[in-house]
């Protein structure tokens, strides 16, 4: 019995939202119906031959055995054992088959589920991802879907199934004697009835142990992360008195969550027995009469199994494929939200170069009550250098990423030589505008990899000609894999200062017009500080450079400073005019020339 | 202290059996008093065959018989799982409430060196590896029982037709153990594939701006469809391992129903059998199926808790290093209390490579020390040896005379608080968090620690004040606010030596200020080591000691030093850069701290 999936009150559908998960998931099916046709086909197959097997005892009962006395004929004996052969062995190879089809469309249908939600995540603006926990959209693409592959595994096959037997030996037990199948039916509703109740019950006490277990963990969790201060202060017996208290309510959970089974496995057990001391009172009574045969008694007994283990199967499936619909439920929703930063429908190509200009920009991010810009205008000329600054959250960030066009403005508009953003093509845009976040992200991989992430179609050759041209592709070649080193492998982690120089090479390796920087707020260990100083500068001359800048040295370099306060740009100019002009500039580069280190 | 370790776990799962002797035993008869009630319904079934339903006899006794059989086999069916998993639960509880007390008194040392992920995995998905075989135990003891009941039974009555219907059920057995040991690797094959596509996605998340930022869609989307492509197909692997095994499972018993139709059919017929002996056996071999998968899939399960136990078994043999001693002895108590002396101490976490050699440091009573040298210099490992979360390889460390290996663990650590660079919150209240030393302290002495560290104002303006839950799941405090609590945390347990491990390395330059009020005031008549690389945070102790190349180089005021000391100058403007990159002195392992990060991110 393998662990079926819980469902909380709030992930129940509703019949409108489950008619649309199944709407959608046949459409997604659709690609591989030859495969489910052929599956639904076995499993028919599979489940005539399991209730083919009782029928034929019965016909070996009455014909061949003459209803048990031994006056038969031998020949209706071995014609019952031959078929029952045949039978089983079609039952076998259909049995293979089944299992094959059923994964092959689960699978197939999972691996399309994955590339469209990952497909429409990647098309989504950043907006969507301030919106959108990170660990929220990793959780759908990796638990939600691997949970529906164990319902593909083992689940789906069993709850067609079922299904099938249970419909096909209820017609069968008519057939054969419809007396009979009425007495036995008193049983199935105390089945049927207790199963849905232990299923709700054994989901809430699921619930209740999954929560536990979580608490539990993250005892676990502290007291071992936390041992150096809980030693340091002595507390080792405290802390594992606060792990037995979790301990032990996971254990009295673990211990309810038994005891709702407990009833549940005991009156599944008394009824399968049950039924049988039903049967052969009845069945021998009607037979006394004439009604009906000894084989159909013996029939009866041999078929009441499949009676009973469907309904708990349905019982137990039941969670997980509702389960399984919320999870859909959720990923449709994914698949289904339309990026609101996309490709205009007539995409023009930007010049290659022009001045970069912010026309009455307002931009309010979703859900906050106030702009995070408020009309700003601004125009830096091609090779301009332009530094933002202001304290944090006054939107000299969001100005940068709206330049870019990592956002879309909510009025206003950003032009780059006269050209809306907007109706520029994505491709033509990143060439142009490339940012480098602040942080030098490394994706799995080589370095190699890692460069050409900016431009996949670029050879090796111009891989180390980008990092050639910022100086650092000795560093990197000296590596002991050289440009294949894998980045992520244990020992060859690259320092903060290394994971820039990749980023620059990135920003190298397209060549744009306009440069956008996020200044680090940290430094950088001393040995590489210089070399992605000297790296900055070259990649920055003759391009447009707009630097969100923390620090004094880069305001400086500057040709001219924007100072964003309160989502407006309050002063404009270079260096010296603003510290003469004495407001907020003046005020700010004072403070930071107070606040660097004196040492040294 | 015993050295060799035992090569497998079983002693120790036969420890904890033994502990549970009771309740395993009374699971056992339960369970036979079930196997018995079922042994009986296919007997009692013939019976009622050949004498009710063929011979006309009363058919409500036999029918009535049964339906007892029915009540009994229920009851016992449910009682027999109960206690199953109660005493599984209560194996797998306590083994993990010893795991959890044995890995809280192991040396740091070791902690340094193990992964915090590794210890989990011991302590949760180990432990129902072990769960799931003790839960077998019982089931198991009662599903023998009924293999062999049944087989004496059905070779008492028809040894040539019992040999041949049961022929094919060992091999249940068999296949099932196979089906468990070939698909067990299969599914990890699938859920590694799985790993990779999360980790595909998780850098697509959070690498969305460099994926934006180049237009990088593309290139992700492509490594997502060969890693969607590679689930699919360990998928269907582990799905061609199913449709070989299981449809044979179930093919196995047919054969011997057909068997038993067969060569039973004849004998009824030559009236060498009654049809109720023939239906009898059908009955048991129905019955057989369930038991005979049953103990395949335990010696399946018994081999992967074997493994289990094995990793488990090889916490529990770790020795703890650092212990009380044998003799203990009280450390002085007439003021002035607080002198700490390091003598000639050596010590590498690789004794090959000494990080300390022949270092020697003594801080009078109530003075400060500010302790500065490079990353790699061994300056955070003097903390270390005083607290000993590691003993030196020689010399020795004195506190107000007495070494600390001569002190009881609880009096060492008693007299020294430390703030660590890596400030770590409890999942509780702020008091709790700062009370940790000393729960039952009054809220007076809480609240006054709490200003005497700068945390008063912030805390009293959180949405609960002090009983605001902080740590991981509560609420979340800026880099300075958690350092506060760390060292209101350290004023409340009133140490005599107080150590300050890069207290303010992880706050933002610009409110280092605040951290540094906080300092001042704490270690005012306190001895105090500091160990620190900025200079506002050097410049609070009495005397500088500048370590290099593990001994101690220079020492004086941080003026003294920098008019003096060429060296010092350059180990400061060094610091000064890698201010974020530092990381803890020479420990040689992969950064035991960014493995508890990496945790936490995916707990988060």
């Amino acid at each position: 019995m393998w662990a079926s999936g819980a469902l909380s009150d709030e992930d129940r559908l509703d019949r409108e939202e489950t008619s649309r998960v199944l709407r959608r998931s046949i459409e997604f099916a659709t690609p591989y119906k030859r495969f489910i046709y052929a599956a639904i086909g076995f499993v028919t197959i599979t489940t005539v031959c399991t209730v083919a097997g009782p029928l034929l005892v019965k016909y070996a009962t009455d014909e061949g055995l003459g209803g048990g006395v031994g006056a038969g004929s031998v020949s209706a004996l071995n014609t019952a054992v031959v078929a029952y052969v045949v039978v089983v062995v079609i039952n076998y190879l259909a049995g293979r088959q089944q299992y094959l089809a059923i994964n092959n469309a689960g699978e197939g249908f999972l691996r399309d589920l994955r590339v469209r939600v990952f497909d429409r995540l990647q098309a989504q603006s950043m907006a969507f991802y301030d919106r959108n926990k990170a660990g929220v959209l990793v959780s759908r693409m990796t638990a939600d879907i691997e949970s529906m592959g164990e319902l593909i595994q083992w689940g789906l096959l069993q709850f067609v199934s079922a299904g099938l037997l249970l419909v096909f030996t209820l017609i069968t037990l008519a057939v054969l004697s419809w007396e009979l199948t009425l007495v036995v039916m008193v049983v199935l509703p105390i089945i049927v009835a207790a199963s849905v109740r232990f299923q709700r019950q054994s989901n809430k006490a699921y619930l209740d142990v999954r929560e536990k277990v979580g608490q539990n963990l993250s005892s676990l969790q502290e007291g071992i992360a936390g041992v150096r201060v809980i030693q340091a202060y002595d507390r080792q017996d405290e802390q594992i008195r606060r792990f037995h208290g979790t301990n032990r309510a996971l254990y009295r959970s673990h211990l309810h969550s038994v005891r709702v089974s407990v009833w549940y496995f005991g009156l599944v057990e008394w009824v399968g027995v049950f039924a049988i001391a039903v049967v052969i009172g009845v069945g021998g009574w009607l037979s006394h009469n004439g009604s009906i045969e000894v084989g159909t008694v013996a029939a009866f007994v041999l078929l009441l199994a499949n009676l009973f283990e469907p309904v708990q199967q349905l019982s137990q499936l039941y969670n997980t494929v509702q389960s399984a619909a919320a999870s859909l439920h959720k990923l449709y929703g994914l698949i289904d939200a339309e990026p609101d930063v996309g490709e205009h429908p007539h995409p023009v190509t930007l010049p290659a170069r022009g001045a970069l200009e912010a026309h009455d920009l307002t931009f309010r991010y979703d859900g906050a009550e106030r702009n995070a810009l408020t009309r700003v205008s601004i125009r830096v000329a091609p090779g301009e250098r332009l530094a933002l600054v202001g304290p944090t959250g006054a939107g000299k960030s969001t100005l940068a990423k709206l330049l870019s066009r990592l956002y879309d403005p909510s009025d206003g508009r950003v032009t780059f030589g006269d050209v809306d953003l907007r109706v520029a093509s994505m491709a033509s845009l990143r060439e142009r505008i490339v940012v480098v976040p602040q942080e030098g992200f490394l994706f799995g991989g080589t370095i190699r990899d890692n460069i050409r992430i900016a431009r996949s179609s670029a050879t090796d050759d111009e891989v180390a000609a980008a990092l050639d041209r910022i100086g650092a592709l000795e560093r990197f070649e000296e590596f002991p894999d050289g440009l294949d080193t894998e980045v992520r492998e244990r020992g060859s982690r690259l320092s903060a200062g290394e994971r820039q120089l990749i980023s620059l090479a990135r920003a190298a390796l397209v060549d744009p017009a306009v440069l956008v920087l996020d200044e680090a707020t940290s430094n950088l260990d001393p040995g590489t500080e210089v070399v992605v100083e000297r790296a900055l500068e070259t990649l920055m001359t003759g391009r447009t450079v707009i630097v969100v800048a923390h620090r004094l040295s880069t305001v400086r370099r500057a040709d001219r400073i924007a100072v964003v306060d309160h989502a407006k740009l309050v002063e404009l100019g270079t260096h010296d005019e603003l510290v003469e002009r004495g407001g907020r500039y003046a005020a700010l580069a004072e403070a930071w020339a107070r606040s660097q280190p004196t040492a040294g | 202290m015993d050295p060799v370790r035992p090569t497998s776990g079983w002693p120790l799962l036969r420890r904890v059996l033994w502990e549970q002797r009771r309740g395993l035993i009374a699971g056992m008869l339960i369970g036979l008093a079930w196997s018995a009630s079922k042994v009986a319904v296919p007997r009692l079934t013939r019976l009622a065959v050949d004498r009710g339903v063929i011979g006309r006899e009363s058919l409500w006794f036999w029918s009535g018989l049964i339906a007892a059989m029915a009540v009994i086999a229920g009851v016992f069916s449910g009682w027999r799982r109960w206690v199953a998993f109660r005493e599984s639960r209560l194996t797998e509880t306590r083994l993990r409430e010893q795991l959890f007390g044995h890995v809280m008194r192991l040396h740091v040392g070791y902690h340094d060196h193990t992964q915090t992920g590794q210890l989990m995995s011991r302590a949760s998905s180990d432990m129902l590896q072990i769960q799931g075989f003790v839960v077998m135990i019982p089931l198991t003891a009662s599903n023998l029982a009924m293999v062999v009941a049944v087989v004496i039974v059905l070779f008492t009555s028809q040894p040539l037709l019992a040999l041949i219907a049961l022929a094919p059920l060992p091999v249940v057995n068999l296949l099932a153990q196979r089906f468990s040991r070939t698909i067990h690797p299969a599914v990890l094959a699938v859920q590694a594939e799985q790993a990779q596509l999360a980790t595909v996605v998780e850098e697509s998340v959070s690498g969305v701006r460099v994926v934006k930022g180049f237009g990088a869609e593309q290139v992700q989307a492509a490594k997502l469809r060969v890693e969607a492509d590679d689930i699919r197909r360990e998928s269907l692997k582990s799905a061609r391992v199913r449709s070989t095994f299981l449809p044979a499972l179930d093919l196995l018993p047919n054969l011997g129903m057909i068997a038993v139709l067969g060569i039973g059919g004849h004998r009824v017929l030559n009236g060498e059998m009654t049809y109720g002996e023939m239906f009898e056996f059908f009955l048991y071999v129905v019955l057989l199926v369930a038991p005979l998968r049953s103990l395949g899939m335990t010696v399946a399960f018994g081999q992967r808790a074997a493994a289990a136990l094995l990793r488990v078994n090889e916490v529990f043999t770790t020795v703890p290093e650092v212990d009380d001693p044998p003799k203990p002895r009280p450390l002085p108590t007439e003021p002035p209390v607080g002198g700490v002396r390091f003598r000639h101490v050596t010590f590498g976490y690789d004794p090959s490579a000494p990080v300390l050699r022949g270092f020697d440091l003594t801080i009078e009573p109530g003075r400060s020390v500010a302790l500065v040298g490079a990353t790699g210099s061994g300056k955070s490992t003097v903390a270390r040896l005083l607290t000993r979360f590691y003993d030196v390889q020689d010399g020795k460390v004195q506190i107000d005379g007495v070494d600390v290996r001569d002190l009881r663990l609880t009096d060492l650590r008693r007299a020294v608080g430390i703030v660590f660079e890596d400030t770590f919150l409890f999942n509780d209240t702020v008091v709790g968090n700062i009370a940790f030393a000393r729960p039952d302290a009054p809220i007076e002495e809480v609240h006054r620690a709490a200003t005497l560290a700068g945390a008063h104002d912030f805390v009293t303006q959180l949405p609960q004040g002090y009983d605001t839950v902080i740590g991981e799941r509560g609420f979340s405090l800026s880099g300075g606010q958690r350092q506060r609590i760390a060292i209101a945390r350290a004023i409340l347990a009133d140490p005599r030596v107080l150590v300050l491990d890069d207290a303010t390395s992880a706050v933002d330059p610009s409110k280092e200020h605040e951290i540094r009020d906080a300092m001042a005031t704490v270690m005012r008549g306190r001895t105090t080591i500091v160990i620190a690389h900025r200079p506002g945070t050097i410049a609070l102790a009495d005397t500088v000691v500048l370590v290099d190349d593990g001994r101690v180089a220079a020492t004086g005021t941080h003026d003294e030093l920098l008019a003096t000391s060429e060296r010092y100058r350059e180990v400061l403007a060094a610091l000064r850069e890698e201010d974020v990159d530092d990381t803890d002195d020479a420990v040689p392992v992969a950064d035991p701290a960014s493995g508890a990060a990496s945790d936490e991110e995916v707990r988060g």
